[in-house]
């Protein structure tokens, strides 16, 4: 078992969507879910629900080989810039290195990260990928 | 309340190698021979050991106690530091709170790490538990991935080529040539930087640390012991740390802020040119960090840092972790033992008769930093 089940399915509601922490105090926003605001320390936070939609400000092609992550490579990992406002880093699927460039409007798609292969947990979490125009 | 005085006696430290014939207890023994020898310290009353990952490489929790058994210390007082990547100054910073509150006198740091075990591609994924499990790891996120997006944001910010960043590796290889202690003792062209493998585009093989195995150790002791020890001392002036934000939380990417909350405290405590004065021994766990840092410490301006690498005559002298390597948990300490070493009996080839020594070590994206300040006693 390479998860620790309990501590994917305590994370579940972050994990299938992006949630952000908002902060009743300084009235900053912080993408995941915080127990208490991460730029101020304070605990009068509400979590909410993302659009899950924004735009690719960065990105790195990475050949970095790491155990088990062999399959996904290259990854990209782009800083995406949500339509509220606030950063989130992560992987960007489903488009052509080529294809890859800043100012890509993108939305979190829901993939596989891992599993326990041949008979155990798949692992899901988001990823980002292209929004299909017209779609 | 009096508070004592810190002081390194002595220090000691291995080549940074593939020891595959040899494990974390050898090393470390190595050097904890070395150290205490001709020491004229009787007894220790402290061992901080500092190491990264002995539970996710050599399968053993509670490796000072272990070690202690091993080296036949049982008496002693011992504990294990691990803060990611600088746990070795977090070692250091133990060790002084411990001997400035006059709870201990004698305190023995080693810095241990055995990273051979198991292929590279096994290492760089336990590396990657010093960022935030749930939220970067799990999420395919590595640290050479984040490094990487901070030099596109530097190149971008200062409207420079890639080329513009690439003697800082360099100058690295070229000092490690002179450093015995050095894993990478070896030159390297600028060319071989832009041509070594992508690890994460823009960052290449040649920007980063080559895994190795080490163990250094230093022997501290307090004001009231000092004057019985042979030794040249050197006084542990000041050691702080700082912890910054997570990386999707910063809105500039080519700031480390811990790194720049410890700058401001240092120069506010012992003035400006702290800094400018010193031998540095700094965090460059990928290249663009060094420029960064140079700039965070004032030795650059911003943007600018590139054009002054191949004047830095005392800063990196080991070859840092780009060429003399970084065996993790044992880096910082190795950081102030070459300290040590280039204030008094000379280190790779090089003296400093300068006023400070400053070692600065971060871990991750500067997820946290720690610089430890050293001064020469007159
Ligand atoms: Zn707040």
């Amino acid at each position: 078992m390479k998860y620790s089940i309990p501590k994917f399915w305590r994370r579940k509601e972050g994990y299938y969507q992006i949630i952000l922490t908002k902060c009743r105090e300084c009235g900053k926003v912080a993408f995941f879910t915080y127990v208490r605001c991460p730029y101020c320390g304070s605990s009068n936070v509400e979590l909410v629900k993302s659009c899950g939609r924004g735009v690719v400000e960065e990105f790195t092609i990475s050949y970095n080989r790491v155990e088990e992550g062999e399959e996904y490579l290259p990854k990209i990992i782009a800083i995406v810039r949500l339509n509220e406002g606030v950063r989130v880093v992560g992987e960007l699927v489903d488009i052509d290195l080529s294809e890859v460039k800043e100012g890509v409007e993108v939305e979190a798609v829901l993939r596989r990260f891992s599993s326990d292969d041949p008979h155990g947990l798949i692992y899901y979490g988001l990823k980002f990928a292209p929004v299909i125009k017209g779609a | 309340m009096e508070v004592s005085e810190v002081y390194v006696i002595n220090s000691a430290l291995i080549k940074i190698d593939r020891h595959f014939n040899k494990g974390y207890k050898e090393l470390a023994n190595e050097v904890v021979s070395e150290v205490i020898s001709k020491s004229g310290i009787e007894s220790i009353d402290l061992v901080v050991v500092s190491n990264m990952l002995s539970d996710c490489i050599l399968d053993q929790l509670d490796i000072s106690t272990i070690l202690m058994q091993n080296l036949g210390m049982t008496k002693v007082r011992t504990l294990r530091v691990e803060t990611g990547e600088s746990s070795g100054l977090a070692a250091l910073e133990a060790a002084w709170m411990a001997i400035k509150s006059g709870a201990a006198e004698n305190v023995l740091v080693i810095g241990v790490e055995k990273v051979t075990e198991y292929p590279t591609y096994k290492i760089n994924k336990v590396y990657g538990k010093v960022l935030d499990y749930e939220v970067e790891f799990i999420r395919n996120i590595t640290p050479p991935d984040y490094a990487a997006l901070v030099m596109k944001a530097y190149l971008k910010k200062y409207g420079l080529k890639r080329e513009d960043l690439i003697m800082w590796p360099v100058k690295m290889h070229d000092n490690a040539c002179r450093n015995a202690y050095a894993q990478l003792s070896f030159g390297i062209t600028p060319e071989k930087v832009l041509t070594s493998m992508v690890i994460s585009d823009p960052i290449h093989l040649l920007d980063t640390f080559p895994l190795g195995d080490g163990a250094a150790a230093l022997l501290l002791t307090s004001g009231k012991a000092v004057s019985n020890v042979a030794a040249e001392p050197v006084k542990v002036v000041y050691v702080d740390s700082a912890v910054s934000a997570q990386f999707h939380l910063r809105e500039d990417l080519t700031r480390l802020p811990a790194t720049a909350v410890l700058a401001s405290r240092l120069k506010e405590k012992f003035g400006d040119k702290v800094f400018t004065e010193a031998a540095i021994e700094l965090h460059d766990s990928y290249s663009i960090y060094a420029y960064i840092i140079l700039e965070e410490l004032g030795l650059a301006e911003r943007g600018k840092a590139y054009e002054i690498v191949s004047e830095l005559e005392f800063v990196n002298v080991s070859g840092g972790l780009k060429a003399r390597g970084h065996p993790f948990g044992a880096t910082g300490v190795y950081q102030v033992a070459e300290l040590h070493k280039l204030v008094t009996e000379g280190f790779a080839g090089r003296k400093f008769d300068g006023k400070y020594a400053i070692a600065h070590s971060m871990s991750g994206p500067d997820y946290n930093a720690r610089v430890a300040l050293l001064q020469k006693l007159a």
